[in-house]
């Protein structure tokens, strides 16, 4: 587990970070799972309501799996890879605030598959995305904290 | 697997906003640029049209001027709407006339068009909402 400004970052995902993108991406064979990286979850603030694309549906790399608002910051969660979404996690929609408290566990969002895993590839791991991390938060000065409750 | 989506999908359908509210009343800036954002999130084509005083909304620095209750101003909420991608059409007749506010004067990202645009958008758009 790296840390960075307090930011924590396992070391078994592979990370999407792209615009306004900070996601985590645990792949296990064919299945890709996604949720809101800590730095991601700490920009957006207490989550409020998450609405989280059904199983079934395909999305591009970048087109939205998922829409998150806090009241503070409204956004989508982007499909790390072009895809098709198998499970989303209800458990999440019921009670949001899981993306602030377990954003590695619990507060995942959906699984998907890849149409072409060579995408999968082009996913930033280790140092490459710990580098990129590190960018991101000095040049938006972000501290990471976990809400509670 | 559980089927968790929203009883219709809104993706791909078209919303305008028409903004008529300035900083003359600033607890009505807020919800207006927000909602849009989360729209444009949603895949919703979302549009926001300011007319009256809205515009005054658009002129640099602004929108930092407008204190909101939550706290902060109402910069980044214009910020994030735009990063969203919904797009700031102004009326061009408010502008000029009632407004003042030069056509360089304006944030970047803003389109000035005439009234008839706003028919064009109104009768366009699967629905139109007023603040």
């Amino acid at each position: 587990m790296a840390i960075l400004n307090g930011c924590e970052f396992p070391d078994d995902r592979a990370y999407f970070i792209e615009r306004t993108q900070m996601t985590w991406v645990r792949v296990e064979g064919d299945r890709l799972t996604v949720g809101l990286t800590d730095p991601a979850q700490t920009r957006a603030g207490k989550v409020l309501h998450v609405r989280i694309k059904a199983a079934g549906t395909s999305r591009e790399r970048g087109k939205p799996i998922a829409t998150v608002e806090s009241g503070k910051w409204a956004g989508p969660v982007m499909a790390p890879v072009t895809g098709t979404v198998v499970e989303s996690n209800a458990e999440v929609e019921k009670d949001p605030s899981l993306l602030n408290t377990d954003p590695y566990g619990r507060g995942w969002i959906v699984v998907m598959t890849a149409t072409n895993p060579v995408e999968v590839t082009t996913l930033l791991r280790g140092e490459a995305a710990l580098a990129k991390f590190k960018e991101i938060l000095e040049r938006d000065h972000i501290r990471c904290m976990r809400c509670q409750g | 697997m559980s089927d968790t989506t929203a009883p219709s999908d809104p993706e791909g359908k078209k919303i305008l906003l028409v903004m008529t509210t300035g900083p003359e009343d600033p607890d009505k800036t807020y919800a207006p640029f927000y909602t849009a954002a989360l729209m444009a999130a949603m895949e919703i084509d979302t549009t926001m049209y300011f007319l009256m005083h809205g515009p005054e909304l658009l002129r640099k620095g602004a929108a930092e001027k407008v204190p909101l209750k939550k706290g902060g101003n109402l910069k980044q909420f214009v910020d994030m709407a735009l990063e969203n991608g919904v797009k700031f059409l102004a009326c061009a007749e408010s502008c000029r006339d009632l407004c003042e506010i030069p056509a360089d004067e304006m944030i970047d990202g803003v389109k000035l068009v005439g009234s008839a645009t706003l028919a064009d958008l109104a009768l366009d758009a699967d629905s139109v909402i007023s603040f």
